[in-house]
Formats: structure tokens, C-alpha cells, sequence
């Protein structure tokens, strides 16, 4: 069980790394939506604080969204998908890793870079491990809500707007309470109401995520 | 009733037939209650004594939001049993209530932004509960798109249902995120709790008004699924009689 589990994540990540050129684009857009911002309301520190959060969050989701669009499908449209879902391994453990891999290649190097930013855009100190840490919470649910949305439009040939439609009225509570951390935590109030509620929303996307998302690559292979 | 009658419910001729026969009583029943809650709420009620007779658009506002969520609850409920018995005539239920459940909404939002424009000053200010209608309203857009983009309607119809189960579970989710903030909007005014914070006569049209809104809603629903009914039948001998009559007979 756990052989076969190792076996689909290594694929998973070595297939993602072969196609270095997608996961670079996804990197990128989230660079350049964070810099577009700084480059366009001018260098103001103050400006610049109270727009971090937000402009991180959405940046986060807009990435998320570009690179979990070829979560499911190649594998479907080269048939190993089908294969995974007639062995007697259950299919909600299998998209539960594909979903990890695919949170280790898309967005860890998001959270890596993020403190980074966060410092470029004059927060010091221990915000930026706030930054960091929100990111790092509020990412596996918006990549559970992507590879939902994935899963439901895999049958389609250009799913990026639906699949936009469908993630960002579900992300909705996680954007408010990340951007609401950093806020917190950049004007000295204590963020860690908004941090354990992202913490409850990850469990619970972690939780029933791949169960739902499961049972819409069922319908949409069969 | 016994679970068997239920059952009889799934088959399409007679839910078609059902949904003919019950049109017009819903919709006469709620354009009559509908006038009533008119007369009741424009004519009989009280002006409010801090916003005067611009409170009256509450008769429009408060049904017409009520019947958009109550839609996508109705919605939800509807793809559940379409899933578990792989029902057509849950999925049609479904899909019917996508398109007036917006157009529900979308009335409640117009509706909430003449109300905010006295008000409030402006027309839109990011209240908690209007922003959550503006995502509801997204949400049934996303049922839509997707039903609309899979060909395949079997699998349209599951993938859609998967959906409206869950937005049903982060519809409250969302809405007390939106709370969060500070709201600008009333309290509540009726609760099945708390004694109803209105006076008497400002309550009875609200009510008969959005009683008339849930009928118009059920009129909508059955025109709107025999015809999807229909569409999905199309092929059947019981539509061909009921329709083009028994040739046979001819």
C-alpha cells in the first residue's frame, strides 16, 4: 500500500519536474502579479504594507489556479488515471497523494519566495514569518479547491475560466482570513485567530477534499 | 404517505403530468397572494419611523432573497437524491432550479442596492449579507457554466450535483466569513426563535408576500422541469402519445 502510494508520488513529481516549463510559468505569474503592484501605486512603504496580504493571497490563487489545471488531465487523456481507478487501491488515497505532489511542486516554491517578497514590499521582523506561515496554511486548501474544480472540468478543452468561476466563490473565506492575518500581524495585533480558522479550513479541505474530488473523476472517466 | 408513492415520483410520465397539472394552481395561488401582500405591504402597513416609505421595497427584497436560497438548498437536495438513485427527474428538479434561483437573486441584489441607495448613501457597500448573495449568485453561475460545458449529460448532470452539494456545505462557511467584517446591514427581523422585531400589520403582507414568492418559485420550477422533462424524454413512447395523441386511436 504505501509502495504504491511512493510509486504514484514520485511519478507525479518527476512527471511535473520533466515539464519544468508549466510549473516555471505558474512560479513566475505569481512573481510578477506580486511586482506589478509595488511598480504601479509607487513606492510607498505605508501603501505597500496594507495591500501585502491581499496581493499575496490573490496572487497565491491566481498561480494555484494556472498550474492545477493540468493536474488530472494529461493522466486522463494518456489513460493512467482509468488504470489507477480499476485497482483495488482506493482512488480517494491516490488523488490525496497526487493532490500532495502536486502542492510540493507548485507551491513550495510560492512559500519559499514569499518571505522574500514580503520583505521587498518593507515588512519587517516577525511578520514575515507570518507571511510565510500564512501561505503555508492557506495553500493546501486552495490547492484541494483547484484539484475540485480540476476534477469537474477535466472533460473540457480549456477549462480555465470555468474552473475560475468555480474556485474563487470557494476560496472566498480563506482569502479573508489569510489577508486578515497578515493585516493582523503588520499592524501588531495578535494574528493567531485567522491562523488557526486557516488551520480548521486546511483539515477539513485535507479531509473531505479528495473524497469529493474522488468522486468527480469517477463521473467524469466513466 | 408511504415510501412506495415516493418512489412513483421518479418516473418521468408522471411527474410531467404532475408538474402540468400543477402549474397553474401555483401560479394563480401566488399572483393572488402576491397581490394581497402588495395591497398589505404599499397600502395598509404603517411607514417605518426612521426610514419612512422607502422601507416598502423590504417587501420585495426580503422574499426574493429568501427564495434564492431556499432555491439552493432545493437545488442541492434535489442532486443528493438525483446521485444516490441516479433519479432524471431529481437531475431536471436540479437543473431547473439553477437559472431561477439566479434570477431570484439577481432580483434580491437589485432590489437590496435601490434599498442601500436611500439608506446607506450608496447603492453597494460591501455588506456582509449582500456580498454573500452577490456569491451565491456566482455560485449559481458555476452550476450553470458547468452543466452548459459537459456534453455529456449524464455526466453533466453528476459533476453539477457534486457541485451543489458543495457549495450547499461553504454557503455558510463563506457567509460568516463575509460576517467578519463589521456589517452595515439590519438585524434579521424575523426569526422562528425570537419574537419578530416588526409590528403586526409591517409582518403579515412580508409574510403572505414571501409565501406568493415560494409559489411563483414552484410555478417557475414545474414549467421549467416538464420541459427539461420533456427534452430528456424526447424519445419516449408516453411523451409522443401524451403530446401528438395515440395514432393508433387516429
Amino acid at each position: 500500500m504505501m509502495k504504491v502510494l511512493r510509486i504514484i508520488f514520485l511519478k507525479d513529481l518527476k512527471v511535473s519536474l520533466r515539464r519544468w516549463s508549466d510549473l516555471l510559468t505558474s512560479f513566475i505569474l505569481f512573481v510578477l502579479v506580486c511586482l506589478i503592484f509595488p511598480l504601479t501605486l509607487g513606492n510607498d512603504p505605508s501603501l505597500l504594507l496594507k495591500i501585502i496580504g491581499p496581493v499575496m493571497l490573490v496572487s497565491a490563487l491566481l498561480a494555484t489556479l494556472l498550474a492545477m489545471q493540468n493536474i488530472f488531465r494529461p493522466d486522463v487523456l494518456n489513460g493512467s488515471l482509468e488504470q489507477l481507478t480499476l485497482n483495488s487501491y482506493p482512488l480517494t488515497l491516490i488523488i490525496c497523494i497526487k493532490i500532495f505532489s502536486f502542492w510540493v511542486i507548485t507551491s513550495l516554491p510560492l512559500i519559499l519566495i514569499s518571505g522574500f517578497i514580503a520583505s521587498s514590499y518593507y515588512v519587517t521582523g516577525n511578520s514575515i514569518f507570518i507571511v510565510v506561515l500564512t501561505l503555508l496554511l492557506s495553500t493546501p486548501s486552495l490547492v484541494h479547491i483547484s484539484a475540485l474544480a480540476a476534477a469537474l472540468t477535466v472533460a473540457i478543452r480549456y477549462p480555465g475560466a470555468l474552473m475560475a468561476l468555480i474556485i474563487i466563490p470557494l476560496s472566498l473565506p480563506i482569502m479573508i482570513f489569510g489577508a486578515k492575518a497578515i493585516e493582523f500581524s503588520i499592524s501588531g495585533i495578535d494574528a493567531s485567530a485567522p491562523l488557526y480558522f486557516l488551520l480548521g479550513m486546511m483539515f477539513f479541505t485535507c479531509s473531505l477534499g479528495p473524497m469529493v474530488t474522488a468522486a468527480a473523476i469517477k463521473i467524469s472517466i466513466d | 404517505m408511504n415510501l412506495k408513492s415516493i418512489y412513483k415520483l421518479g418516473s418521468p410520465p408522471l411527474f410531467y403530468k404532475l408538474c402540468i397539472v400543477l402549474e397553474p394552481w401555483f401560479l394563480i395561488s401566488s399572483i393572488l397572494l402576491i397581490a394581497v401582500g402588495m395591497y398589505g405591504g404599499l397600502f395598509v402597513a404603517p411607514p417605518d419611523y426612521q426610514m419612512g416609505d422607502a422601507f416598502r421595497i423590504i417587501y420585495f427584497h426580503v422574499p426574493s432573497a429568501y427564495v434564492s436560497m431556499m432555491a439552493y438548498v432545493y437545488m442541492a437536495v434535489s442532486a443528493i437524491i438525483g446521485l444516490i438513485w441516479r433519479s432524471n427527474v431529481a437531475f431536471s428538479l436540479a437543473k431547473s432550479c439553477a437559472p431561477i434561483g439566479a434570477s431570484f437573486t439577481f432580483l434580491a441584489l437589485i432590489t437590496g442596492m435601490l434599498w442601500g441607495k436611500p439608506m446607506w448613501g450608496t447603492a453597494w457597500v460591501w455588506d456582509a449579507r449582500l456580498t454573500s448573495e452577490l456569491i451565491l449568485l456566482f455560485l449559481y453561475l458555476a452550476y450553470i457554466m458547468l452543466h452548459l460545458s459537459i456534453p455529456d449529460r449524464s455526466k453533466a448532470d453528476r459533476a453539477t450535483a457534486l457541485l451543489a452539494i458543495v457549495g450547499v456545505v461553504n454557503i455558510p462557511i463563506i457567509h460568516y466569513s463575509v460576517v467578519w467584517w463589521n456589517t452595515l446591514h439590519q438585524a434579521s427581523t424575523i426569526s422562528k426563535f425570537a419574537k419578530p422585531s416588526i409590528a403586526t400589520e409591517m409582518l403579515w403582507p412580508l409574510v403572505i408576500m414571501i409565501l406568493g414568492y415560494t409559489l411563483l418559485f414552484a410555478a417557475f420550477l414545474s414549467k421549467r422541469t416538464a420541459a427539461e422533462l420533456a427534452v430528456r424524454e424526447k424519445r419516449t413512447r408516453w411523451l409522443q402519445t401524451l403530446i401528438v395523441g395515440d395514432k393508433n386511436n387516429a
